[in-house]
């Protein structure tokens, strides 16, 4: 139903992909390829290749059965053990159906199903097509000789960005575009660097400066922007896509965290400094290791456990090994995608289809990462850690000291209350929390009051609130005895309550006790009282409670929480005179201790009763002083613990079935231009991260400053050299400009892994600053201009949007760090749910960058412009144009509010408001047709109107 | 510019107008089309609906998903199980040191109802779907079903996207993607929310995923009108227009000054979409133009609050459905809460009260719905799918009268365009407590589903982040028995 807008489109036959370098001459059966790969290859990979492929440990009767030049060739038979088109006749077929004597395959287990011997004939049938080979022609998965995997080749001398733009739209005939006019390129620039757009007065003075001097003002206009603190704002949220930051757990629970923005916070101050990339890599995945008790490098690590998380509690054993395994998951995808751009993931059940990253690589990865865990704790300065010491010192020593004497002191009271305990003879058993009664002469009521005094937990306890309730019956006198107490007869129950449940607004309430069944508790709260009103007066003569979860009949219903167990029956006819009925009194006690309780005033003296409140005085003093000393600030930064086994080898991605083990080591797929190396088994936690770290960022491995300077080159250009940037695999894009991409990687590195330098080069060449003027001619050649022979028009992203909108409302509030603002209310119950928020007020004016982005959350505006939902990294965004969007920005409380506020500033005739609204919104004055309109607009309808229909334009929405 | 890739594989046919709306394509070719030309075709296409082409011809257009959230027990349900009332009591063989998610069970526990013949099939259906028993004959259930999590959440984004993890698109963003709409004046896929809220993991269970936002489902019920879709209330609908026509003119303008610009235009027509949106789905939402009969064969005037808040969901589906909206889902019941059972099906402790509570708001409504499609001849082009999470132990939880969570055997059905009525796939074991006959997956069932709307799910990819990704994963078979 809506209008995707610029999609690059490509068809993928099988598994090849047709690009410019596939050679399309291949005729492929697509359906019978899709069959192979659907149904031969697993079986192929599963069940022979570990007799009958290149990775053999032993390989069997040579036959290699990994490519079609294998099973064409055949075994030491000579023969071809497939004949395509004729499964009777093919040797492979007549072994798995175990039709050769000795021969039957797969040996020493089970006949296959019949279902997949079904499926080889069919195959075979077909003429047995098979994807695997060199023969014909294009690779059908990449090997080590992949382009991304072989070491950056040294750019030419004397060669700059524009010179490969230029190179490349040359073959095809075309050319850069011309300059783009002043007022447009300061545009592009500031949203492009900072997220925001200029002032009309920077537009001017630009537009001025250039006039004279392009070059000097151009430099000085991107030396302006590299240097603002809101060029963190918005190059760190691109950072936050490529490492699927969110602040909530997702999953079933999807918890907020609260403490997950000092993550932001450091991103955003590392760009600003233009820390080295290295370095900054280095301290996403062991900045703990490297700057313990640094708290500004320390929660850099937190990258790990950025990622969504399941803290369902279960039971079951293969179910916690799995979720287990899909929290490691989470770390070695996003690792992988993030900084080396492969997808690692897909290597966990198996050798990467497409890509030579064997399982083993995917098990390295775990292997760093076997110790960490979610969850939050103390991030401190030494000094901070050692002030904290030293303050709750001393007041601890003496808080200890209270609590022994005042224990001495109880022991003495208790032992004396004990003598008096054993002494009482009780005349009635204890109360049964299944079902306890008591009777009492008859009595006229109309209010039935049950008064908790103690409950069956730890005595002495003062919190009530543990106590629960099923149901409480109230018997009427006579042959017939009713319960009278149920609300469908019309009783009201009250009393308060001690849990809530937002989305339901009776849960845990009194009324539970009198709804007749024996399921939902009552919570008992503090006044620890029950009232029942019955709707007519009656006569009584017996009460029953029970906190069985199930029924008291049932043996093996459920007791939660704590029961009643001191307690007080009082009745009245007019809820103003109140006579008690019936009491715990006579019961054997709960406990010893509950018997205790009972005596406790009585034994005690004055003396003592005086001394202890003195003491008790002095511990809340020693626990206020305590209090008052400010914690140390936890955060959801990740745990650390030793890894206690191996990593193993998962056969299928099934961590029920472990395989070999493998070390900590460097990846294989690099093995052939990157060193490796290889911990010891028990290399310690910190150590694994750490050499993971150091290889990732090595000057000579390739696939980091290739991908990172391809980021850089998509955020610039809206589309980057290889147009997947997290994805450097046979799936991905290929790069337009393979020169290019190794001459900016080696820019990079020359600058130290500094972006900054690298983001003024881009910017100065002429190949950013041509204009996006469109050329039909030039569009039949390259229609989405992945040459650039123009600058390519971009939508407003979802963050710059909104940003803009507050910017030119002047409601912008420019405060920076700190923890987020929530477009959404958020309830926990035992999962979370969030609310969008239909009014958002001044609190939620801040940019996009800082709002608490929690996971599976509506936010009106940033999800409708495509701002990710991050359970993925989003290394690229969709871009798509919607009718809800529409909506969304016309009608939307938030557009009400900006409009109006936007309004509320301009002043003067109408023709003086016209003038400044365009040079906010647009940085420009109108025509003489648009003034016109927008005069007759505002006489009829008012400036809020007109200010409406601004922010909608897509002028503001699209940079040229 | 940021573009999606899309990647289809195709057998047999040149690259493709399939998955792409048809001015997309257009958009690509790179000779033949002048810009005039062009922007023709575009303008054209944009005011005709986008619906797409399918891989062969399809025996349904739309889906009904009716989703019972909290792991809707199958043998107290659906699955008839004599022996488990025979052996009511005794322990499971072979279960007794089970532990599964809350912890321990205790002995095998009859169905607190009886079960009964339905329909000319005979179908044994419980006696607490009186009204749906008299839909059996049309019904096609899979009683053999499997899933690989035993948690809701994962659990109800498995049943709808096949992933137990979030981030996957589901079941009708595909199909979004895949086909389509059938009317561009409405949203291409619906999900309806229970009055109680929203199911176990909320939107992820009708997200995009990594397709492209606009596959999203939009939510949308009775109690709750589509976002942003009416006129604010400050707002006159003389200064709206004005505003709007204002707005038009000055794009027109811009528009002209940047020729070759797709996304100027497509961003003025998706204004003119969201115009005729708020026309049209008003209308539909409206409930009152349906006559009495109608709102008491649905029971929308019940005492109940909850189940009248359901039956008008019903009542909405249908009317969604006729007016040709891709894909509807339909909850009944919401996400877990602390109070067990007693938001949805999730009936741990005390399973006969909260069944009791929850069958009679599904029942009727539901078989109302079903009964009203099929007069009014809806179901020849729409399928009907019912899921649950996972199914329920046929044994009590370790001091309780309810049931723990069982991933190992659930019931499905289908009803309606190509499907087989009065049939049964698969089967569990004598008490329900495995599958063990036809061995069902969810990636089963999709493929089933997808085959219906003339869709190959081996075909149907997209690429994201290193992997042509389909909706069954790398699994999945039709399930032939219940094709019509």
């Amino acid at each position: 139903m809506s209008l995707r807008t610029h999609r690059f489109l490509f068809a993928v036959f099988s598994v090849s992909l047709v690009s410019a370098w596939a050679t399309a001459a291949e005729e492929v059966d697509p359906a019978g390829m899709a069959f192979f790969e659907q149904k031969i290859r697993p079986v192929l990979v599963e069940h022979c290749y570990e007799c009958h492929s290149a990775q053999a440990k032993k390989l069997k009767s040579n036959l290699f059965l990994d490519s079609r030049a294998g099973w064409l060739k055949g075994g030491d038979g000579g023969q071809s053990v497939i004949i395509p088109g004729d499964p009777e006749n093919s040797l492979l077929i007549r072994t798995i159906r175990h039709l050769e004597e000795d021969l039957e395959m797969p040996p020493k287990k089970p006949k296959l199903p019949d279902a997949v011997i079904a499926d080889f004939i069919t195959w075979v049938k077909q003429g047995a097509p098979d994807p695997r080979t060199a023969t014909l022609g294009e690779a059908r998965r990449a090997d080590k000789s992949w382009w991304s995997l072989q070491s950056i080749a040294r750019p030419a001398p004397n060669k700059g960005i524009d010179d490969y733009v230029a190179e490349k739209l040359k073959e095809k005939g075309l050319g850069l575009n011309s300059p783009a006019d002043p007022a447009a390129l300061i545009r592009r620039m500031s949203y492009d660097v900072i997220g925001l757009p200029p002032t009309y007065a920077e537009v001017q003075a630009f537009v001025a400066a250039a006039q004279k001097d392009a070059e000097a003002a151009t430099r000085e206009l991107v030396d302006r922007l590299l240097a603002s603190p809101h060029y963190g704002e918005r190059w760190g949220r691109h950072w936050l896509d490529v490492t699927r930051f969110g602040e909530s757990l997702g999953f079933e629970r999807n918890i907020i965290i609260d403490d997950l923005w000092p993550f932001r916070d450091y991103v955003i101050q590392s760009f600003n400094a233009d820390k080295p990339f290295d370095r900054f890599i280095i301290e996403h995945l062991a900045g703990d290791v490297i700057a313990k008790d640094n708290p500004a490098i320390e929660v850099a690590s937190a990258f790990l456990v950025a990622g969504p998380y399941d803290d369902v509690l279960n039971q079951d054993l293969a179910a916690k090994k799995n979720i287990r395994a899909a929290t490691l998951d989470d770390m070695i995808t996003a690792t992988g995608g993030a900084f080396l751009g492969l997808s690692f993931n897909c290597a966990r059940c198996h050798d990467h289809k497409f890509d030579p990253i064997p399982t083993e690589d995917y098990y390295r990865l775990r292997a760093a990462f076997e110790g960490v865990t979610h969850g939050r704790r103390v991030i401190a300065s030494a000094e901070e850690r050692a002030t904290h010491a030293a303050a709750v010192a001393a007041p601890t020593q003496r808080k200890v000291q209270l609590e022994r004497e005042i224990e001495a002191l109880d022991q003495v009271i208790e032992a004396r209350a004990l003598v008096e305990l054993n002494q009482f003879l009780p005349i009635r058993p204890k109360v049964d929390p299944r079902l306890t009664e008591e009777r009492f002469p008859a009595v006229a009521a109309r209010y039935v009051k049950f008064v908790i005094r103690a409950h069956t937990g730890k005595p002495r306890q003062q919190n009530l609130g543990q106590t629960r309730l099923v149901e409480f019956e109230i018997w009427s006198a006579g042959t017939k005895p009713r319960n009278v107490a149920l609300a469908r007869a019309g009783a009201k129950a009250a009393g308060a309550r001690s849990a809530r449940a937002e989305d339901f607004a009776d849960a845990y309430g009194p009324q539970l006790v009198i709804d007749g069944e024996y399921g939902e508790q009552w919570f008992v709260g503090i006044p620890a009282e029950l009232t029942i009103t019955l709707p007519q007066v009656e006569t009584i003569d017996r009460i029953a409670f029970s906190n069985a979860k199930g029924g008291a009949l049932f043996k093996d219903a459920a007791i939660n929480g704590s029961s009643p167990c001191e307690y007080a029956v009082l009745v009245s006819v007019d809820g103003r005179d109140w006579r008690e009925v019936a009491s715990s009194a006579g019961r054997e006690a709960w406990t010893p201790g509950h018997g205790v309780e009972r005596f406790r005033a009585a034994v005690t003296t004055r003396e003592q009763a005086e001394a202890l409140a003195e003491l008790r005085r002095e511990l809340d003093q020693v626990q206020a002083q305590l209090k008052a000393v400010p914690k140390l600030r936890e955060y959801w930064v990740g745990l650390h613990q030793a890894v206690p086994e191996p990593t193993f080898v998962h056969k299928g991605g099934d961590p029920m079935k472990p395989l070999g083990s493998v070390p900590p080591a460097s990846l294989a797929v690099l093995d052939r231009v990157t060193p490796t190396y290889e911990l010891p088994v028990d290399a310690s936690e910190g150590e694994r991260r750490l050499a993971l770290a150091r290889w990732i960022t090595r000057t000579d491995n390739p696939l980091t400053p290739r991908v990172l300077a391809n980021r850089i080159w998509h955020y610039h250009f809206g589309i980057g050299i290889v147009d997947t940037p997290s994805d450097f695999g046979f799936l991905g894009g290929r790069p337009t400009h393979p020169e290019l991409l190794d001459y900016l990687a080696t820019r990079l590195l020359e600058n130290g892994w500094h972006l900054k330098p690298l983001h003024r080069e881009i910017l100065l060449s002429r190949t950013y600053r041509q204009s996006s003027a469109y050329h039909t001619e030039a569009a039949r050649t390259d229609k989405d201009a992945r040459l650039l022979w123009r600058y390519p028009l971009r939508r407003l992203d979802a963050e710059q949007l909104r940003d803009t909108m507050l910017a030119v409302a002047g409601k912008l509030d420019r405060q920076m760090g700190g923890p987020g603002f929530r477009l959404y209310r958020f309830t926990q119950n035992n999962v979370s749910t969030y609310f969008p928020l239909d009014e958002p007020g001044p609190e939620t004016y801040r940019r996009a960058v800082y709002h608490q982005n929690a996971r599976a959350s509506i936010v009106d505006v940033l999800n409708d412009f495509d701002q990710p939902d991050i359970a993925f990294a989003a290394p690229r965004r969709a871009q798509t144009t919607t009718p809800l969007q529409a909506l969304t920005l016309l009608n939307h409380r938030f557009t009400l509010d900006m409009a109006a506020a936007f309004a509320a500033q301009l002043t003067g005739s109408t023709a003086e408001t016209i003038t400044t609204a365009y040079a906010r919104v647009l940085q420009r004055t109108p025509s003489v047709i648009e003034r016109t309109a927008a005069a007759e607009l505002i006489a009829q309808h008012g400036l809020t109107a007109f200010c409406r229909a601004l922010l909608n334009s897509n002028e503001l929405m699209f940079l040229q | 510019m940021i573009r999606a890739k899309v990647a289809f594989t195709i057998s047999g046919m040149n690259p493709p107008l399939f998955g792409l709306a048809r001015r997309q394509f257009l958009g690509q070719m790179t000779t033949g089309l002048t810009g005039v030309a062009l922007s023709r075709l575009l303008a054209r296409d944009l005011v005709a609906a986008t619906a797409r082409p399918t891989h062969f011809a399809p025996k349904a257009k739309q889906v009904l998903q009716i989703f019972c959230p909290g792991a809707a027990s199958h043998i107290d349900l659906w699955d008839y199980k004599p022996l488990l009332e025979k052996y009511d009591g005794t322990p499971l063989p072979g279960g007794e040191t089970e532990v599964t998610f809350q912890g321990k069970n205790g002995n095998l526990m009859k169905s607190p109802w009886a079960f009964a013949p339905a329909g000319q099939s005979g179908k044994m259906i419980s006696t607490l779907l009186p009204h749906l028993a008299g839909q059996v004959d049309d019904m096609a259930f899979i009683h053999s079903m499997t899933s690989r999590t035993n948690t809701h959440g994962p659990g109800c984004i498995n049943m709808n996207t096949c992933f137990a993890r979030e981030g996957f698109p589901s079941a009708g963003a595909w199909l979004s993607y895949a086909l389509g709409s059938l009317n561009e004046n409405l949203p291409t896929y619906i999900a309806i929310q229970d009055v109680r809220g929203e199911p176990p993991n909320g939107k992820a269970n009708w997200g995009n995923g990594f397709l492209p936002a606009e596959h999203q489902g939009v939510t949308l019920a009775a109690q709750q009108p589509l976002r942003n879709l009416a006129r604010p209330s400050s707002i006159g609908a003389a200064e709206d227009k004005a505003t709007r026509a204002f707005l038009e003119r000055i794009n027109a303008e811009h528009a002209a000054m940047h020729p070759g610009s797709d996304e100027l235009q497509a961003r003025m027509a998706s204004y003119e979409l969201a115009a005729r949106m708020q026309l049209t789905a008003p209308e539909v939402c409206d409930l009152s133009r349906e006559p009495q009969h109608v709102h008491q064969l649905y029971g929308t005037d019940d005492r109940n609050p909850l189940k009248a808040a359901y039956a008008r969901n019903c009542l909405l589906s249908r009317r969604l459905l006729e007016k040709g909206v891709r894909y509807v889902s339909l909850y009944c019941a919401s996400r877990a809460s602390a109070v067990d059972g007693l938001l949805n099906w999730d009936a741990h402790k005390t399973l006969k009260a909260d069944y009791d509570r929850h069958a009679p708001i599904f029942d009727q409504p539901t078989a109302a719905l079903l009964a009203d499609l099929k007069q009014r001849g809806l179901l020849q082009d729409t399928l009907v799918i019912w899921c649950t999470e996972f199914g329920r132990m046929p044994t009590h939880q370790e001091g309780t009268t309810g049931r723990d969570h069982n991933p190992d055997a659930f019931t499905t059905w289908m009803m309606g365009a190509g499907v087989r009525g009065g049939v049964s796939h698969g089967a569990t074991d004598d008490f329900g407590r495995r599958s063990v006959q036809d061995v069902t997956t969810v990636y089963d069932f999709y493929a089933t589903v997808l085959h219906l709307l003339g869709l190959d799910h081996e075909r149907l990819t997209y690429y994201h982040n290193g992997a042509a990704r389909r909706l069954t994963d790398v699994h999945g078979h039709v399930i032939k028995s219940i094709l019509a």
